[in-house]
């Protein structure tokens, strides 16, 4: 072993490690590099040779899977009600946050009590009085409708999270705004708000992320092709091109991909948003 | 008693006789969604559960505890729980140790620490719809990668129908949930190994522990509460699982891999909300009595020891 550098020693050391990793690394991204590789095959390919490469990459999958569903619609309903959702929760949860976490006023333990007993149900809990609800209100079968449900939700965990965050404010900053005769809200916008901006966007990253995937309550929800989400709309091309297989594969892509380029441009945010919320 | 008075914004005036509206004006919008599309709806399910429903509306009938009775005498409402408990006793073991080992070695090497982290957590990030689908292709009976990849390591007698045997069927399904939950695990457990004081380990070092010591008795113990955390994590996501199987298998064949969240679902497909809002209602209790119960018990432990 003395013939090694301390440097090469350390390197040894951790090469089970690596290998282990390795391994690990293999299982989650080998059926993730299949699935876009067989997009690229043809029918006969895959049938013939699941595991072999493409012999030609034929892009024409991808064009004709998204001529072969309403996939602009699922992508256009996708971003339109998940931003909206995240907007909305980032408005609402900050201005409740900041309540719970900055003033006294009776009922504010209570009130964030009854908040936080909203993360102990199972989603089944509500779903047969919040579909009779829907109809009840006609927003069952829309796209408004599944932002309210969405953003119900969501709104838990984003106070809590938010609140805890909030709490370790130093006080002295609130006062000293007050004594500049700065209103409670003024300082929510004007001060609270730019300076939670990393933990804003560690939140919206995962609330965007939990609300682009959700699929259960849309399923319920939703009946209507026009007004299907990503997901949702991917079942229904699914059971249509089930037999397509080169489609189907595209299919899964187009759906996938979006969610990998917010995670390569956000990870660092998103898996802030799981572990904050978490550890502290 | 100057930072009461700025806490409630009463600046000059007299805060004991006047009550402050703001904090009402800044909670009110979120608590009215909340309770409408939220908290609402799970207390109306568990009240409505006791009332006749009329095809998607409740009704003022009371009829006691008929839809319990129904349910609880439905061999497939308790075909359906045990698959949920089948999924809870695997998932707290096999993706929470697999998070735990992976984020170790993550933590003792020095190059390539975000490179695995992201890697390894890629899945988690996809909808069930995806996760599932992938799944469904690999473990397709000739056009998948799973039958083709064991016949060409010449292990073809191995090779399965693996979601249309009743005897796999949940196993296979726990394999895509599982794929796509041992990075969640994983990354919580880092970010709890990250913020163990680095001198424990320096000393651990210095008195030559190896890896299964500093394992066991550092490791362990100091992320006690974070296992708390991910595993109350796992209580929850394996009694709500529902994507995943309801696209890799629609809980079939033959109900073998059918889960109480499937089950609640055909029933409202099937309008009988007051069995749909009756299971749920005792698949509610019992998610809510074991996570609290499970979190009671851990607190109960770490303050004992």
């Amino acid at each position: 072993m003395e013939l090694l550098s301390g440097e090469a020693r350390k390197w040894l050391r951790g090469a089970p490690f690596y290998v282990m990793l390795s391994v690990a690394t293999a299982i989650t991204l080998v059926p993730i590099i299949w699935v876009f590789a067989s997009a690229l095959k043809s029918n006969k390919e895959i049938r013939e040779n699941p595991l072999a490469l493409p012999g030609e990459w034929r892009f024409q999958n991808y064009i004709d899977a998204w001529f072969g569903a309403s996939f602009d619609a699922y992508f256009f309903n996708s971003i339109f009600i998940t931003v909206t959702s995240v907007a909305i929760v980032l408005v609402l949860s900050s201005l409740a946050a900041y309540a719970f976490a900055k003033m006294r006023f009776p009922g504010n333990q209570l009130i964030f009590f009854i908040f936080l007993v909203g993360m102990a149900f199972p989603l089944s809990a509500k779903l047969g009085p919040l579909l009779s609800l829907m109809y009840e209100l006609n927003l069952a079968n829309s796209r408004f409708g599944l932002i309210l449900v969405y953003v119900g939700g969501s709104l838990p965990f984003a106070i809590l999270m938010l609140r805890a965050f909030f709490q370790g404010f130093p006080q002295e900053l609130e006062d000293s705004a007050a004594l500049d005769g700065c209103s409670r809200f003024q300082f929510y916008l004007r001060i609270l708000l730019p300076l939670s901006k990393p933990s804003l966007m560690a939140l919206g990253i995962f609330v965007f992320m939990g609300t682009w995937n959700e699929f259960f309550q849309a399923l319920l929800l939703i009946n209507e092709d026009g007004k299907r989400t990503l997901p949702l709309g991917l079942t229904a091309f699914q059971d249509e091109y089930f037999t397509d297989f080169a489609l189907s594969f595209a299919g899964i892509n187009i759906t996938a991909v979006p969610v990998i380029i917010v995670y390569i441009l956000f990870q660092r945010n998103l898996i802030e948003g799981i572990t904050v919320g978490s550890i502290k | 008693m100057a930072q009461r008075l700025s806490a409630g914004g009463n600046r000059g005036r007299s805060p004991r006789f006047r009550i402050d509206l703001m904090p009402y004006v800044f909670i009110l919008p979120a608590v009215v969604i909340y309770v409408v599309f939220n908290l609402g709806p799970v207390l109306a399910s568990f009240a409505l559960s006791f009332f006749r429903w009329d095809l998607l509306a409740p009704t003022t009938e009371f009829i006691g505890l008929k839809h319990y009775d129904y349910i609880l005498n439905d061999n497939r409402f308790w075909n359906a729980l045990s698959h949920n408990f089948i999924f809870l006793g695997l998932a707290v073991v096999i993706p929470v140790t697999m998070g735990l080992f992976l984020a170790v070695f993550i933590y003792e090497i020095r190059r390539g620490r975000v490179f695995f982290r992201a890697a390894l957590f890629l899945p988690a990030i996809f909808s069930g719809v995806v996760i599932a689908y992938v799944w469904k292709w690999i473990y397709h009976s000739f056009a998948g990668v799973l039958n083709a990849a064991l016949e060409a390591f010449g292990l073809g007698a191995f090779t399965q129908l693996w979601l249309g045997n009743p005897n796999l069927a949940l196993y296979s399904t726990f394999v895509a949930y599982t794929w796509a939950s041992f990075g969640y695990s994983m990354v919580i457990f880092l970010a709890g190994l990250q913020d163990i004081p680095t001198d424990i380990f320096d000393a651990a070092r210095v008195d030559g522990a190896n890896f299964r010591q500093k394992l066991f008795r550092i490791v362990i113990p100091c992320l006690y509460d974070v296992f708390t955390f991910v595993i109350t994590l796992r209580i929850f996501t394996a009694m709500g699982v529902f994507g995943v199987i309801y696209i890799l298998t629609g809980g079939g064949p033959f109900y073998a891999s059918d889960v109480i969240d499937i089950y609640v679902f055909r029933m409202i497909g099937n309008f009988e909300m007051g069995w749909a809002t009756a299971a749920a209602t005792v698949n509610t209790l019992i998610v809510v009595c074991l996570s609290t119960g499970f979190i009671k018990w851990r607190e109960r432990r770490s303050w004992s020891s």
